[in-house]
């Protein structure tokens, strides 16, 4: 019967560690439990992706319809809200067709995912970004909501774990909101933009400095210096920038300790109601519509904020009705992401530079660090925290000159000298920011879907007002002429910054998790991503959910070294 | 499929996975396999189709021949032939007819009312449609389109709705994406074919040069 034997079948056996998502997080928590020689199954809800796949090289003329593709309209109109849902990488983001999600009506949300194995880690900004102390004791300092239960002091150590092995490049500037870190050598700043930081340095004291972005300007790891192509977000055959695919999972399975289990689309988690421990998840195969059972000693959801979420919130029992480790009820509350559509842009009129099709594209750009309420300045009368900026500025091709024929043809080539600052700030943690499950509406497998309830409030709005007014200032002081302001609020969802609905906490009548990322409720179940967030600060959060995710994996090896889990 | 592959398929496909029901998954793993594969966008398939609209025998399959022909036309002029090839080499009607073919009702509406709005101030101005006018009409016709209008500078009197500049300005747009997403036109711009040219240098002027 050899023909027929699946000795090797991956859901006979009980694993120390089941892992839910292969993403930035899921691939740390992999890495770090199988190289300390525990058993660790990974599972993916999509295919694993190949280098073979990857278009960063492709240019737009070889695509049928140079990125306008009618199918992405068809079954991904959310997911094209995102720049990097391409006619090039479309079918990486979930189908929505397949993957719904409703809202109330006046309370639009976006939510873009991926999944395939990696998850957002192949097409992410790669912006990296410690927060500090005044974000971690924020609530310290203005008396709104609460602290987080670790400090900043807790995470450095984790930080630098994961900046030496991830690769970020950066420069260090010493500033109070934004703490320096392990960084590669830094990117270099275009004229335009070293223009802006002396001239803002100058005027207004504030830190203009190059992005700390998470791509490679020397080799490490097997892994190459970025050759400057630009589209990161299509994939990159030297695994430059980091993606977990290439980098943590696949230490994961080199390990010889963890199996990859893809196509896995996890319903719930198992139960064990008598010693009220996980017993491991089931999942439906995406392929083949199968339901299927995997069993682990510890359970860790890595699924992205709101995934993770929507799995406890589906893992109802007698004893938990209310969604696994919802004895608090704050499960699913307190949901963030980060308010954008505020900043400005305008022309440099003295740079003397034309645009040139074949300079090398660096994918980074600069980074304004949050200089609103820092403890340094006086208190802004009209909101508490801030934001921080990300930009540009080069000579680019000028598509939008007036008029027609040779003249008009003439002009675009000349081009013109932009620049532009756009801010990230602040999403206060609210109560009546959350998602639940909606009681009719299912996934393409049968799953419960999500209903997202989010608006960004008074504080976001006075935020993106005052970015656009400060963005204009700052472009003004380095001469910039023709600033157009943006003060907009978008859509929450669009800085695709999701964070909260399991927030971490000393009080479990509070919080959902301990500061290890270990549900209150249940001893070997855990969260590790950006749902554990208690604020969002205006940082891009992707670090800080890496740094905590192996500072929770630590936490966890310890205790299977003492039979604790 | 050769009768005895047929035969072999058949006998463990049926009888086997009968007997076992991992075989019978095995089975759907191929499935699965095969329709995993085609998950892959065209682009990461390795289609390349830079040469789809370059077939001798054409049609346009949204636009009319009329249509066709004057978007012909108008792009040329928009974007002409000076030292580098123009809109008309770079089948700039054939991209614009292949995506407009796949638009929402609306935008495909709005883009024949601009062309429409071409050819009912050609009517009014001079009895023809803009096709048949004469190069210098044709200009005449389009300048007077090209930019904005402004308001009164006697009164401060706002300018009013400005059909003409929103019409040309719509297909403009849709006749500059189409040429400079094109070999041509990204030509046009000096790219050459490599995919990296090197590590991005920045600024190397002296500190405190830019004033």
């Amino acid at each position: 019967m050899s023909l027929f034997s699946f000795a090797d079948d991956p859901l006979t056996k009980t694993y120390d560690a089941i892992v839910v998502g292969s993403g930035a997080t899921g691939g740390w928590a992999a890495k770090q439990l199988s190289e300390a020689g525990l058993k660790v199954a990974l599972l993916e809800a999509g295919r694993a992706v190949t280098p073979a796949e990857f278009t960063e090289h492709t240019p737009a003329y070889k695509l049928k319809y140079r990125d306008h593709d009618p199918e992405i309209a068809r079954t991904r109109p959310i997911q094209k809200q995102c720049y990097a849902c391409m006619e090039y990488n479309y079918t990486w983001f979930v189908n929505d067709l397949e993957n719904p999600y409703s809202t109330p009506e006046d309370k639009p949300f976006t939510w873009q995912r991926l999944r395939v194995l990696g998850g957002r880690s192949l097409v992410w900004g790669r912006q990296s970004y410690r927060l500090s102390d005044n974000d971690f004791k924020a609530a310290s300092r203005d008396g709104y909501d609460v602290d987080w239960p670790i400090s900043y002091a807790d995470l450095a150590p984790f930080y630098d774990i994961v900046e030496k092995y991830v690769g970020i490049t950066g420069a260090a500037e010493g500033n109070e909101m934004l703490p320096d870190g392990q960084f590669l050598p830094p990117m270099k700043m275009s004229c335009g933009e070293i223009l802006l930081r002396d001239k803002v340095k100058a005027k207004f004291g504030r830190t203009v400095t190059i992005g700390r972005a998470a791509v490679l300007t020397k080799a490490q790891n097997g892994r190459s210096a970025c050759h400057y192509c630009g589209p990161c977000e299509r994939g990159c055959r030297t695994f430059s920038y980091f993606s977990s695919p290439f980098t943590t999972v696949a230490d994961a399975q080199n390990s010889g300790n963890c199996t990859v289990i893809t196509n896995a689309v996890v319903a719930h988690v198992n139960m064990d109601n008598g010693s009220n421990k996980a017993t491991g998840v089931t999942f439906v195969d995406r392929m083949t519509r199968e339901v299927k059972e995997v069993r682990g000693k510890a359970v860790i959801l890595c699924a992205q904020a709101l995934e993770s979420t929507r799995i406890l919130l589906n893992s109802t029992t007698r004893e938990y009705p209310n969604g696994l480790a919802n004895s608090s009820g704050a499960l699913g509350h307190y949901l963030m992401d980060h308010v954008t559509g505020g900043g400005a842009g305008g022309e440099l009129p003295n740079m003397n530079e034309k645009p040139n099709a074949n300079e090398p594209d660096r994918p980074n750009g600069i980074y304004i660090p949050r200089f609103r309420n820092s403890p340094s300045v006086k208190k802004s009368a009209n909101f508490i925290r801030g934001y921080g900026y990300q930009g540009s500025g080069d000579a680019v091709f000028n598509f939008g000159a007036g008029g027609y024929g040779a003249v008009y043809k003439n002009a675009v080539k000349q081009g013109h000298y932009t620049i532009g600052i756009g801010a990230f700030g602040e999403s206060l943690a609210r109560w009546d920011n959350y998602i639940e499950i909606d009681k009719t509406l299912k996934d393409a497998w049968g799953i419960p879907a999500l209903r997202i309830s989010m608006t960004h409030g008074d504080n976001e709005k006075a935020l993106m007002e005052d970015a656009a007014a400060q963005g204009a200032e700052m472009l003004e002081a380095a001469g910039a002429i023709n600033i157009k302001m943006q003060a907009r609020t978008e859509m929450p969802g669009m800085a695709i910054h999701e964070l909260g609905t399991a927030r971490m906490g000393n009080d479990p009548k509070k919080s959902v998790l301990t500061p290890f990322n270990q549900t209150h409720d249940v001893k070997n179940l855990f969260v590790m991503d950006g749902a554990s967030f208690v604020s969002s600060a205006c940082q891009n959060p992707t670090l800080t959910m890496m740094a905590i995710t192996v500072r929770g994996c630590a936490k966890l090896i310890e205790r299977f070294k003492t039979n604790d889990v | 499929m050769k009768r005895r592959e047929m035969l072999r398929a058949s006998v463990l496909g049926g009888a086997a996975a009968a007997l076992t029901p991992g075989l019978a998954s095995a089975k759907q793993g191929a499935t699965a396999k095969a329709e995993e594969k085609s998950e892959l966008t065209p682009a990461q398939r390795g289609v390349d189709a830079s040469d789809e609209l370059k077939v001798a025998n054409w049609k346009p399959v949204f636009l009319d021949e009329h249509q066709n022909e004057t978007l012909i036309i108008l792009s040329d002029l928009i974007i002409p032939a000076t030292d580098t090839p123009g809109a008309k080499e770079a089948l700039v009607n054939r991209y614009i007819d292949l995506v407009m073919a796949a638009e929402t009702h609306e935008n495909q509406k709005s883009f024949l009312g601009n062309l429409a709005y071409i050819d009912g101030e050609s009517m009014r101005k001079y009895k023809n449609s803009f096709r048949y006018l004469s190069r210098e009409d044709q200009d005449d016709l389009l300048h007077s389109m090209a930019y904005p209008l402004a308001g009164s500078t006697w009164t401060g009197e706002a300018a009013g709705a400005d059909p003409g500049f929103t019409s040309f300005e719509q297909l403009k747009t849709h006749i500059g994406v189409a040429y400079y997403t094109s070999q041509i036109g990204m030509k046009e711009l000096g790219r050459d074919d490599n995919f990296t040219h090197g590590v991005y240098q920045g600024c190397d002027h002296a500190e405190g040069s830019h004033k």
